[in-house]
């Protein structure tokens, strides 16, 4: 078929997941909702009656809601490295992903942000983190992890937004071009008048460049300063050199695992199978074990060097992650990251989708539960044996409410971008075809 | 305004555009629409590097001399003496002023893309020539001396 | 320059000569303990194996960074035995280690020994059979690659951990073990930077028809491997830094508290970081292989210095016996090379392209 034929194609096959929304899209969407709105219920409960409603208990004071915090900001990790990494790398694989990924790291980023507030207790003084001069005379700690935090993960917010943004506008001007009334004029507003010429293609490329650039060191830094609330402490099992590598590699891995989440059923739904093949998903399946292969190294040297430095605190906190209070957890994560993912070494389960996905789904399990496991033990047997093993630290259920609703918005946000937005890149798609 | 040529295979379009070269035409004259970004493109009518770049490095330069001035300055003229870590302590300030080289880099490479494409274009939201999948070629015709 | 003692036995007559001169200088009069040769093992097996783990990492991602120097660069994995044997001239050395005598099969001499020795060893295997397999352009050289890189990251960990982080035993760092093997790999580039500019010189080889010239390709990654370098070095400084306890700070005090070692501290930083960095942000320095050839020097300069500066405070080596046996080491080095590219293909002259 001609040249253009074939870009119609492209065109029209994935524009078409922007259609009237369907039965089980709505059905969905709506289960969603309601999450998303359990998620508030829960968090205005708090807001009223005070922090004590989640499950704390001296001396563990970071809970849920930090695990929820370190879990969302890993996610959006995967996609800039798919977008931004692999763009450097030159990586032809990474096209029939990069959308959905980019899409993935701004939605997790907006999920991820709420939980410092809802972690406040009162969230009415967040603005007390931001640096700007104030009649109160007093300048945020800038020595504090928690103030590198605020400026990390708002660059990465930002930053991330301005490439999604970026690598739309070409898309839009497709869509701008299908579209008609209120439709129309909306998407030529964000498609900003774009038409394809020469000069603007040079500039788009060289900024896209520039982009990726300066997004692939956000993929280290962001997550290693948000190790470092941890590690900056002096805690047994926080307080540790490898958190940044470590915590970096974790991000990539349950990233790319949602991504794998998302996009299988995707694929499925909306039948993209032209664009996205078993070969797309095999090379995603290659980073998804590199990144537990690094996982489990990192287990490895902390519990082996922990006995080896002869601490007792160490040797004892490691004893207790294992074999404590919470060593169900401790054994699902272990299973999940460093165990199940080792059978990908086999290429016919590379390839095998199905099970590709239910990798995915205990990777996204078995993460959490890591996040959950490194802060609560540590904090649960830290230096003063005295509160070891007064009382238990469980979540309660608006802990579990705003876990649940967190995810709701996220899979909300996710649903919204398939009807709104062009789900695959078809500018670069249509590079390569 | 000329008539725009229209392709609908890149190899014709190419070949027509390394023709226009050939025969003379001032690169200058030549405008190009494509779908996608075409690299043969950037061969046959080279220009100077996109100057794109300019406000990358610009943007990054001020982003690591503003987090390290701003840091700095602000914990000498309102120090919180907590933590025992100096009042000025590079280690951490190296963090800020990382975040802050890769925030105003993006933004000022972004600003000066916008800037350097002319966009956004009012006169072509409102009504843009619309030629889908093809690849274009218009020749200005000359200005009249 | 013909007339290279080519074959198998003349370098192996080569390399019992070169261990036969490195016992003498151990056990002999010049050096007092082991800390030159353990100095200089810590360049070499390093280099040594990162020159591998490049070829082996660019193999299993189908990337052609190290492509025009594959052969030269996997032409050295024999020396990783004679690393293996020479390692076992440490073993007197082993005494003086903090650790020594304490309870726990980890602590245990022979247990030390026998575990760095068999992966040293096992490094020597596996990079034989990758060399062989490469070499061939064998199917199964992909697993084998991926063979290889599990040992050089079980055995650069172990350099970390044992030979290095438990000189200054109680002190622990996590990320020693990952933090060398990323050196290893980096010099590992480096090493093919400087080899490349040797072979090809000015000549700029290119890989795919509209691709990047490989040396290009090289430059960026030295680059990229110096904000690596920096990160993680950044980490481990800063959570050393801020924790501030005693038993972990003294580390950063002794190596930052005089001269000479503050400086060749701070020294580090600028051969691995802040040099290659600079000096390759602009493009057009990427492709001027003196540039490039600087930077590599300047980056296993870095290894060098850092490995110093690791062991200086503990054991102090002997400038005499560390230079006779990383000499000794350097110019194996060369021969393995040089064997490996044949009379005709050695410092600069070109024969067409191969």
């Amino acid at each position: 078929m001609a040249e253009t034929e074939k870009y119609d194609r492209a065109d029209r096959e994935i524009l078409a997941a922007m259609g009237k929304p369907g039965r089980l899209y709505l059905l969905v969407l709506a289960f969603t909702v309601t999450l998303v709105a359990s998620g508030f219920l829960c968090w205005y409960h708090q807001y009223r009656v005070g922090l004590g409603v989640a499950g704390y208990t001296h001396p563990v004071n970071w809970a849920v809601y930090i695990t929820n915090f370190v879990f969302w900001v890993g996610i959006a990790h995967s996609g800039t490295l798919i977008s931004a990494v692999l763009y450097l790398f030159r990586a032809r694989f990474r096209t029939s992903f990069n959308r959905p990924a980019e899409a993935m790291t701004v939605f997790a980023l907006m999920v991820a942000g709420l939980f410092p507030l809802i972690h406040l207790g009162r969230p009415w003084v967040f603005y007390y983190l931001f640096p700007y001069p104030n009649q109160r005379q007093l300048w945020v700690n800038f020595r504090s992890p928690l103030i590198w935090d605020v400026f990390a993960v708002g660059t990465y917010f930002t930053v991330s937004v301005v490439f999604f943004y970026v690598g739309l506008i070409p898309d839009l001007a497709i869509v701008r071009r299908c579209k008609e009334g209120i439709r129309k004029t909306i998407y030529s507003v964000l498609s900003l008048g774009w038409e394809g010429t020469r000069r603007q293609w040079r500039h788009y490329n060289m900024l896209y460049l520039f982009l990726a650039a300066f997004a692939t060191p956000l993929v280290a830094s962001v997550h290693s300063v948000v190790s470092w609330d941890f590690a900056m402490s002096i805690l047994p099992g926080w307080h540790t050199t490898i958190f940044a590598p470590y915590f970096v590699a974790g991000a990539i891995f349950s990233g790319t695992a949602m991504v794998i989440t998302l996009v299988v059923p995707m694929r499925k739904i909306l039948v993209l199978d032209r664009y996205i093949t078993d070969d797309h998903f095999e090379s995603i399946a290659k980073i998804l074990l590199f990144t537990s292969l690094i996982v489990s190294y990192a287990y490895v040297v902390e519990t082996g060097l922990a006995w080896y430095g002869g601490n007792v605190f160490e040797i004892e906190l490691f004893r207790y992650r294992a074999w404590g209070h919470y060593k169900a957890l401790f054994w699902t994560m272990i299973t999940c990251n460093s165990l199940v993912p080792l059978t990908l070494f086999a290429r016919r389960l590379r390839r095998n989708i199905a099970y590709l996905f239910c990798v995915s789904l205990l990777v996204n399990v078995g993460m959490w539960v890591e996040r959950f496991v490194i802060i609560v033990s540590s904090l649960a047997r830290d230096f003063d044996p005295y509160v070891w093993d007064t009382q238990m630290y469980r979540p309660t259920f608006v802990e579990v409410g705003i876990t649940l609703g967190s995810f709701g918005m996220f899979f909300t946000l996710y649903l919204i971008f398939l009807k709104t937005l062009p789900v695959l890149s078809i500018t670069e798609i249509k590079e390569h075809l | 305004m000329a008539k725009p040529m229209i392709f609908h295979e890149k190899e014709e379009f190419l070949k027509t555009l390394r023709r226009l070269v050939r025969e003379g035409v001032a690169k200058e004259r030549i405008r190009v629409i494509t779908p996608f970004s075409v690299a043969e493109v950037e061969e046959i009518l080279p220009r100077m590097p996109s100057h794109v770049q300019v406000f990358a490095l610009a943007g990054a330069a001020s982003g690591t001399v503003g987090g390290f001035a701003f840091t700095i300055l602000s914990t000498l003229s309102w120090p919180l003496i907590v933590g025992g870590k100096p009042i000025v302590s590079i280690p951490p300030f190296i963090i800020i002023a990382f975040a802050l080289t890769i925030l105003f880099g993006a933004l000022s490479t972004f600003l000066g893309f916008l800037l350097l494409s002319r966009l956004p274009s009012i006169r072509r939201i409102r009504s843009v020539e619309e030629y889908g999948n093809a690849f274009v070629i218009t020749v200005e015709p000359e200005e009249a001396k | 320059m013909k007339g290279f003692p080519g074959q198998g036995s003349g370098l192996v007559g080569m390399c019992v000569l070169a261990g036969v001169l490195v016992a003498l200088t151990q056990f002999g009069p010049i050096a007092k303990d082991g800390a030159s040769l353990l100095l200089a093992l810590l360049f070499w097996a390093t280099v040594i194996e990162g020159c591998v783990a490049a070829v082996a990492a660019g193999t299993l991602i189908k990337a052609r960074w190290v492509a025009s120097v594959k052969r030269e660069l996997l032409s050295v994995y024999p020396l990783l035995l004679f690393v293996s044997i020479l390692f076992l001239f440490l073993v007197p050395f082993v005494d003086s280690y903090p650790w020594a005598g304490r309870r726990g099969l980890w602590f245990d001499k022979k247990f030390f020994v026998g575990r760095n020795f068999a992966l040293l060893l096992l490094a020597y295997l596996s990079a034989r059979r990758f060399s062989l397999a490469s070499e061939r352009g064998e199917e199964g050289e992909k697993v084998l690659a991926a063979l290889y890189l599990f040992v050089f990251v079980a055995s650069q960990s172990l350099m970390a951990f044992d030979w290095v982080m438990s000189l200054m035993y109680p002190w622990i760092s996590t990320l020693l073990g990952g933090y060398f093997f990323i050196e290893s790999l980096f010099g590992g580039f480096a090493l093919s930077g400087i080899l490349y500019v040797f072979l090809y010189g000015r000549q700029q080889r290119v890989g795919e028809p509209e691709g990047r010239s490989d040396m290009k390709d090289l430059a960026i990654l030295l680059f990229g491997f110096s904000l690596l370098w920096a990160g993680l070095f950044y980490s481990q400084f800063l959570v050393i830094w801020y924790g501030n306890i005693p038993e972990e700070v003294s580390f950063l005090v002794t190596r930052l508290s005089s001269s000479p070692l503050r400086e060749l501290t701070v020294s580090i930083v600028f051969f691995y970081f802040f040099i290659p960095f600079l000096v390759l942000l602009p493009g057009r320095s990427k492709t001027n292989p003196y540039v490039v050839f600087a930077v590599s020097l300047s980056v296993l300069l870095g290894i060098l210095v850092e490995r110093f500066v690791f062991v200086a405070p503990v054991v102090t080596p002997s400038p005499l016996a560390l230079g006779i046996d990383f000499l000794v080491l350097l110019v194996l080095f060369v021969f393995f090379v040089a064997k490996r590219g044949g009379g005709r293909r050695v410092l600069g002259k070109v024969q067409g392209r191969s």
